[in-house]
């Protein structure tokens, strides 16, 4: 057997690094015990980028598997209930459609797309087959505080400070989970023979040794990207936005409701994503530089945030602005060396799919743990493919958000709509649902990001028909008498939880005062 | 609705509280909450199981006279047909209110409130609250079990407290098959979970033992045997 994997040393500590510590750390046994040497060396002047406010359902297990308490969570970091995106103005620019995170009534087995078509009576897609799109309207919260922690009614993520929630994560890998700290500047690397790393030079601490080293330096990427030159597959052709503008807005009063969603409305050059926390709303103007000045798309930003709060005040606000290199490293991982976060690449925040790809790659680390030196170079290919195959799912899924508006009141929306910006695949994927609306075979691996469902919610929620009639099937009535009593028990079930459920703030203020049980 | 005001003797001296038992005093209910002080009158008549508070979520131990709502086996024409009553069915209409105490801030005082709207409270019959210029004795008995009451919800929290750190409560559906072949499902019902109580260690066997919470635990493991009598009782009722 050739020589195990022992020590694996994490660069920068982000969300993403402290994630990846908490994940590995909770699997394997501490290196004590025989186990793994997880440590996590971080620069003491690079501030997080602390962007990154929305997470998936998929941070409820993973803090679940990393041994946090969601009551402590939700307390510390600023944490709100997440149950979806809404977006207005993509269409026609006076128009609206959720995407929650609860799939169509008994999605596995049946597709109701084409019998919402026939039978829908006016009410939106998503409305008919899932309830949550009321619930998300009355801002109210996906579960009670009688119901157990990470447990739901409705499944939901998270909205929360970024800034808080690595802090959070670092105390308990460093209380909790035994994760060796080092808070020191990184200023070299030696290599092995083979051009692997051997170790980090390090200011006060010597040069530390590892078996693997996880690059989470942010944009600066300083071991994949700077030390091996891995470059960025660029999606600009694809998706243009290339700059945000970022600001906090504090409530009126602490009666303002918190809402349940993401809010991604659309502007001439971009969209605007609005996050609601309990005590402040995060809100930023993604745009393509190439379409917009940037002091008009300020002006447009200020515009926008005074619908809701004075417009002198939103003038007053401070603006931060960041540049988004949209792509994604060539490979993730190289030789003894792996990049996860942002190091790894970034798109615009279109639906929050940055933290769900640290999730995702801290587990496959975790599960894929080569046990000795010999199989890194598998586990890097399989990683390597696996993570490159999320970005082109990432990539098309984002796309389809913008290629069907029916918008051309700036050349923004009409380059967006212009099929030479357009992936292979998604070309492909809409000569078919032409036909049929999509469904399973669309996302034929079970670790698929979006499912069939997240393609169905966007597609109906931009108008978009597949006409089923050129393929006339037996028994469409009785498939239509399925669909009728899913959209009954939708409806059913919407009127319960309607009654049942407490609105964000209230549940907010139980977990506060309350917190919620394991059981 | 109930209307709840400060028990005040000038104003309530001809006020009358009817102690008997009956679905037109409000007592046809499903359950109610207990207290570890009188698990041991309770397990003989009635299942103890556990229950979240809907605004809270925190866990109390109730007493089961039902399988649906309003519905108690114990009542029928003659009363209460069981040993044992519990407190908290036994103290209506009375509760106990808190009000600001003017020689101590941030402390309350504790104070007898009296439901007006229940059907209990008249002026005819039943038993009278004052005398002699003083509380009678039902009075007095009633503020002593107020008292117990306020009590025992602190009491309640510590037990809650520590048997969750143990993890020795678990969900569990009660699943009921009656005669006619049908079967009562009840849901949101939680219990102590033998297998983890035999798992727990000297140690721990003690350190409950040494906050009083050991013999409380037996006594809800053993209110079981009581479903049987509820199961009988409800079959009785629906041939």
């Amino acid at each position: 057997m050739s020589e195990q994997v022992k020590r694996v040393t994490i660069v920068g500590g982000g969300s993403a690094g402290w994630l990846v510590a908490g994940v590995l750390a909770s699997r394997f046994k501490e290196q004590a015990q025989g186990g793994i040497d997880i440590t996590l060396v971080e620069s003491p002047d690079v501030k997080a980028i602390g962007v990154g406010e929305g997470t998936w359902p998929s941070m409820r297990t993973t803090l679940q598997s990393i041994g946090v308490s969601e009551t402590e969570f939700m307390r510390e970091c600023d944490v709100s209930f997440k149950q979806g995106s809404y977006f207005k103005n993509w269409r026609t620019g006076d128009d609206d459609y959720y995407h929650p995170f609860s799939p169509p009534g008994e999605f596995s087995q049946v597709n109701l797309v084409s019998p919402w078509q026939q039978m829908h009576n006016g009410s939106s897609f998503a409305d008919a087959v899932s309830p949550q799109i009321e619930i998300c309207r009355q801002n109210k919260a996906p579960k009670q505080i009688t119901t157990p922690e990470y447990a739901f009614i409705l499944n939901y993520g998270y909205h929360l400070n970024a800034a808080k929630f690595g802090e959070f994560l670092k105390r308990h890998c460093v209380d909790n989970l035994q994760v060796r700290y080092i808070s020191d500047h990184v200023v070299g690397i030696n290599s092995n023979d083979d051009d692997s790393i051997k170790s980090l030079q390090t200011k006060q601490n010597g040069d530390l040794v590892a078996d693997i080293f996880v690059d989470c330096t942010g944009f600066a990427s300083i071991l994949l990207g700077e030390h091996y030159k891995i470059g960025l597959n660029k999606v600009d052709r694809i998706l243009f936005n290339d700059t945000a503008l970022a600001t906090q807005v504090v409530y009126k009063d602490d009666q303002q409701p918190i809402s349940s969603q993401t809010t991604a409305t659309a502007q001439s050059a971009g969209w605007v994503w609005d996050i609601a926390l309990p005590q402040r709303r995060g809100c930023g103007y993604v745009y393509s530089s190439a379409h917009i000045d940037h002091d008009i798309a300020q002006k447009e930003f200020i515009d926008y945030l005074s619908q809701t709060i004075p417009e002198a005040q939103a003038q007053d606000l401070s603006f931060r602005k960041i540049d988004i290199n949209s792509g994604y490293r060539k490979n993730f991982w190289h030789k003894n060396c792996l990049a996860i976060g942002l190091s790894a690449g970034f798109v615009e925040p279109l639906e929050a799919s940055a933290l769900v790809m640290v999730e995702m790659s801290a587990k496959m680390l975790a599960d894929e743990f080569p046990v000795t030196k010999e199989l890194i170079p598998i586990v890097a290919n399989r990683f390597n493919k696996k993570f490159t195959e999320h970005w082109e799912q990432i990539i098309d899924f984002l796309k389809l958000h913008y290629c069907l508006t029916e918008r051309c009141d700036s050349e923004y929306w009409v380059d967006n709509a212009s099929q030479s910006s357009y992936t292979e695949s998604m070309l492909e994927n809409l000569a078919l649902w032409q036909y049929r609306p999509p469904w399973h075979m669309d996302t034929p691996t079970i670790d698929a990001l979006f499912p069939s469902a997240s393609y169905q919610y966007v597609l109906c929620g931009m108008g978009y028909v597949s006409d089923v009639t050129q393929l006339p099937t037996r028994s469409y009535d009785q498939q239509l008498n399925i669909a009728q009593q899913i959209f009954n028990d939708v409806h059913a079930k919407k009127q319960k939880m309607m009654s049942a459920l407490p609105t964000n703030r209230e549940l907010i203020g139980k977990v506060r005062a309350h917190g919620f049980n394991k059981i | 609705m109930a209307n709840f005001v400060m028990l005040n003797q000038e104003q309530h001296a001809d006020i009358k509280v009817i102690d008997e038992r009956s679905q037109v005093y409000g007592d046809n209910v499903m359950y109610a909450m207990t207290f570890p002080f009188e698990f041991r009158n309770v397990q003989g008549s009635y299942p103890i199981f556990f229950q979240k508070n809907a605004e809270t979520g925190a866990f109390f131990p109730v007493a089961l006279f039902g399988f649906q709502e309003a519905e108690n086996l114990f009542l029928d024409d003659s009363g209460w047909n069981a040993a044992y009553i519990p407190l908290m069915i036994r103290r209506q209409p009375f509760l106990i209110g808190f009000q600001e105490d003017s020689t101590a801030k941030d402390k309350k005082k504790a104070v007898i409130t009296i439901d007006m709207d229940s059907p209990r409270v008249n002026t005819e019959k039943g038993n009278a609250l004052f005398e002699h210029g003083g509380m009678t004795e039902y009075l007095s008995q009633m503020n002593a079990n107020l008292e117990m009451i306020n009590a025992a919800h602190e009491h309640n929290e510590k037990f809650i407290n520590a048997i969750m750190e143990l993890e020795l409560i678990e969900q569990f559906t009660l699943d009921v098959p009656l005669k006619d072949g049908s079967t009562n499902q009840l849901l949101g019902l939680y219990t102590i979970n033998e297998d983890k109580v035999q798992e727990l260690s000297g140690e721990q066997m003690q350190q409950l033992n040494s906050q009083g919470f050991l013999m409380p635990i037996f006594m809800v493991m053993a209110s079981h045997s009581c479903l049987r009598t509820l199961v009988d009782r409800k079959n009785e009722q629906t041939v």
